[in-house]
């Protein structure tokens, strides 16, 4: 028997001023699973997810949350849903136990129940030996951690996080996707927004894909890439520094059209069209003095999915990076 | 469900919270208005009636060399109204531009004609001159009526001083000068450092509220209010929890400020203590719903705190918060009366050294509350009214 249905949306429709930017989308995201939305800038992921977690009103569609919609029982809906927005939703000039309790009223805790809960959370995303230290004081790691423990403190069955690993280096990256892995194995369903393949292919139960508003494909990463058959070999770096532009463009003339190289913010994408040329590809840089802190090669892509929703060309131009 | 009250306390709480998080920019919302009180107040101060008469600094340059002369220079350089030095012509051209002092006498050649002079006489008359530091006007006229007292009286003395003897008595002026401070209070009795911080106090409250209305815009771009929105918080509290926080720590302000000035300078509620406390309420209210207005119809955080300070300097200034209203021109005074910090000030000004009771200040609580009540009014519609928009992706 399937997991029961934490969010779903049905048929939502988003309007920004002429132009849809969320256009008919419909998606069950059940509990214990990790669902991924995927897609460029602009592509509609926030949107979805500010529709989810009841910031945003769809101009059409349901949206509900364990059965609830927010039109009918706004206080209910919210009470389920546990929002982890882009930026850092903290209160940088208090600590992490008051930002935790401060937001742990708003959601009608108080008391013992509260100061439990507080010190649960804490210990589930491993900050408990810095209750007490000004959020100021964190690394952007560690605020991504409490940032994700806030949007925990009411224990809601859904978690919605939008575009979680931005500013993380790839250690905190992992770090945060082993925490959602034991989310989603105590049975809360999640569903994050990133434009990295290499997050939802590696992270993620299930890839939604969006372009331009609309669902262009749904399913696991594996049902995806049976779907679709890559013809090329990819590899996703994490650079320590990032080199300088004229380093980038000399490299780039170098490899030619054969070899797609890509830089965005301290993120390295290498696509060739054998493992051979792949290897060479990253052996030039570094003999170019170019250093990664870390890469990999996923064993399949969705990049074959992304190019042919006409999505992939602005995920790899657009500004990710900070 | 927690209730909204609660909600509304947490929220303040928050903000209480995060207004001390700086300790050292929280003190100085307390040390500034203090600071500049007691400068304004030092810089208008003025002798109390009761206090000995200050005397006019006057240097007297005396051309003539006559006996008559003499005496009057002998009046002018002793007299209990005048602190007068004798001088030549070109130290005292020398020490007016330096306002140093600001009034010179001259008697000149030919001064010594006046002992011959007759009530019914005509003919040439000799000139006093009064040289004057061009901001002098006032002291230019002081000066003028104690020399014409001087030498009125020592005229008086040579003319019938053989008939009257020389008993200074007789030559006194013929009237007593009864001087009294009318005012609609009992106790009324002008302290320029009661003046200067309630101006001061109310033009800081209004500078806290924009500061509050400044945090709100800041953090209605943060992820914070995304999270704030996502939670099971109606707008209402989220508005009520900062207004209450703005008019909390206003209220500090003001307990703050007055307290320095009580223990500092002496400046007392002389009228009613319950008019005053109600004053110092609604002019909290005032900057919190200063506050929130700043923040819905601001825009951007530096759009919003530039006009916000050109308008609170604009209203303190015509309100009669830097400078007492019998100093303004009439239709400043007038302008005054449809802004709340006229209001406020004289209200303020009333119970504390006009010594006016709770009915006469009554007035001026129902128009600053009532100013509060209508920019409250229209922010919480705008905040509403911005709210629904973006819910709707009319960002």
């Amino acid at each position: 028997m399937p997991a029961p249905v934490a969010l779903s949306l049905v048929d939502v429709r988003v309007r920004y001023g002429d132009r849809f930017a969320v256009d008919g989308v419909s998606l069950d995201v059940r509990r214990g699973e990790i669902v991924g939305l995927l897609g460029p800038n602009g592509s509609g992921k926030s949107t979805t997810l500010a529709v989810a977690a009841g910031v945003l009103d769809a101009a059409e569609g349901t949206v509900t949350v364990e059965g609830i919609s927010r039109l009918v029982d706004p206080a209910g809906f919210a009470m389920r849903v546990g929002f982890v927005p882009q930026e850092c939703a903290l209160y940088d000039e208090l600590t992490a136990t008051d930002n935790l309790t401060f937001f742990g009223k708003l959601y009608g805790l108080a008391g013992a129940d509260l100061r439990r809960r507080v010190l649960r959370v804490l210990g589930r995303v491993r900050l408990a030996d810095h209750a007490e230290q000004r959020v100021s004081t964190f690394s952007g790691g560690m605020k991504q951690r409490l940032n994700l423990a806030v949007a925990l403190i009411h224990d809601p069955g859904l978690l919605l996080l939008d575009e979680p690993t931005a500013a993380l280096d790839p250690a905190s990256r992992d770090a945060l996707f082993a925490d959602l892995t034991r989310l989603r194995d105590d049975g809360h369903a999640v569903l994050l927004s990133t434009h990295h393949l290499d997050e939802a292919e590696l992270g993620c139960d299930r890839v939604a894909v969006l372009d331009r508003g609309k669902l262009v494909a749904c399913g696991s990463p594996n049902e995806l890439l049976r779907c679709r058959s890559t013809d090329r070999q990819v590899l996703y770096g994490h650079l320590r520094v990032r080199p300088p532009k004229f380093l980038q463009k000399a490299l780039q003339k170098r490899f030619g059209t054969r070899i797609e190289f890509e830089i965005t913010g301290r993120r390295l994408r290498l696509s060739a069209p054998t493992n051979e040329d792949l290897g060479m590809a990253l052996a030039t840089i570094l003999a170019e003095g170019i250093e990664l802190e870390t890469y990999r090669t996923p064993a399949g892509t969705l990049e074959r999915t992304m190019r042919d929703s006409g999505s992939v060309a602005a995920t790899h131009g657009g500004a990710d990076q900070p | 469900m927690t209730s909204h009250a609660n909600l509304t306390l947490t929220l303040a709480a928050k903000d209480w919270r995060l207004f001390w998080a700086d300790r050292r920019a929280a003190l100085l919302c307390f040390i500034v208005p203090i600071v500049l009180a007691s400068a304004f107040g030092m810089i208008f101060n003025r002798p109390t009636p009761d206090a000995t008469a200050t005397k006019l600094p006057i240097l007297v340059v005396i051309e003539d060399d006559g006996p008559f002369t003499a005496q009057v220079a002998a009046d002018l350089l002793t007299s209990p109204k005048l602190d007068a030095k004798a001088s030549t012509q070109s130290e005292a051209e020398a020490a007016l531009p330096k306002r140093r002092p600001t009034i010179a006498v001259v008697l000149p050649k030919g001064f010594e004609k006046l002992r011959d002079w007759q009530p019914s006489g005509g003919g040439d008359r000799p000139t006093v001159r009064i040289l004057h530091h061009p901001t002098a006007s006032m002291e230019r006229q002081w000066a003028e009526g104690v020399v014409t007292e001087i030498v009125m009286r020592r005229l008086a003395r040579s003319k019938f001083g053989g008939f009257v003897g020389a008993d200074e008595a007789a030559f006194a002026t013929p009237f007593q000068v009864d001087a009294t401070a009318v005012s609609a209070g009992t106790s009324a009795k002008f302290n320029s450092y009661s003046h200067s911080f309630c101006g001061m106090t109310l033009q800081y409250l209004l500078f806290w509220g924009m500061e509050s209305g400044l945090l709100f815009l800041r953090e209605r771009q943060r992820g914070v209010w995304k999270r704030t929105r996502a939670a099971p918080v109606p707008l209402g509290c989220v508005l009520a929890g900062k207004t209450l926080s703005t008019a909390a720590i206003a209220l500090l302000q003001v307990f703050v400020t007055f307290g320095f000035g009580y223990f500092v300078f002496g400046v007392q509620v002389t009228g009613s203590f319950t008019g005053f406390v109600l004053l110092a309420l609604a002019a909290c209210g005032l900057a919190a719903a200063t506050g929130l207005l700043v923040a819905a119809i601001g825009g951007t955080e530096a759009r919003a705190r530039s006009v916000s300070i050109l308008v609170i300097l604009g209203i303190s200034m015509i309100g009669g918060l830097w400078l007492p209203t019998f100093l303004l021109p009439e239709w400043v005074r007038d302008t005054a009366l449809s802004l709340p910090t006229s209001w406020a000030m004289r209200g303020l000004g009333g119970v504390t050294w006009e010594g006016l009771g709770l009915r006469a200040v009554l007035p001026n609580v129902a128009m600053v509350t009532a100013f509060a009540v209508v920019f409250l009014a229209i922010a919480v519609l705008r905040l509403k009214s911005d709210e629904r928009r973006l819910r709707q992706g009319n960002v």
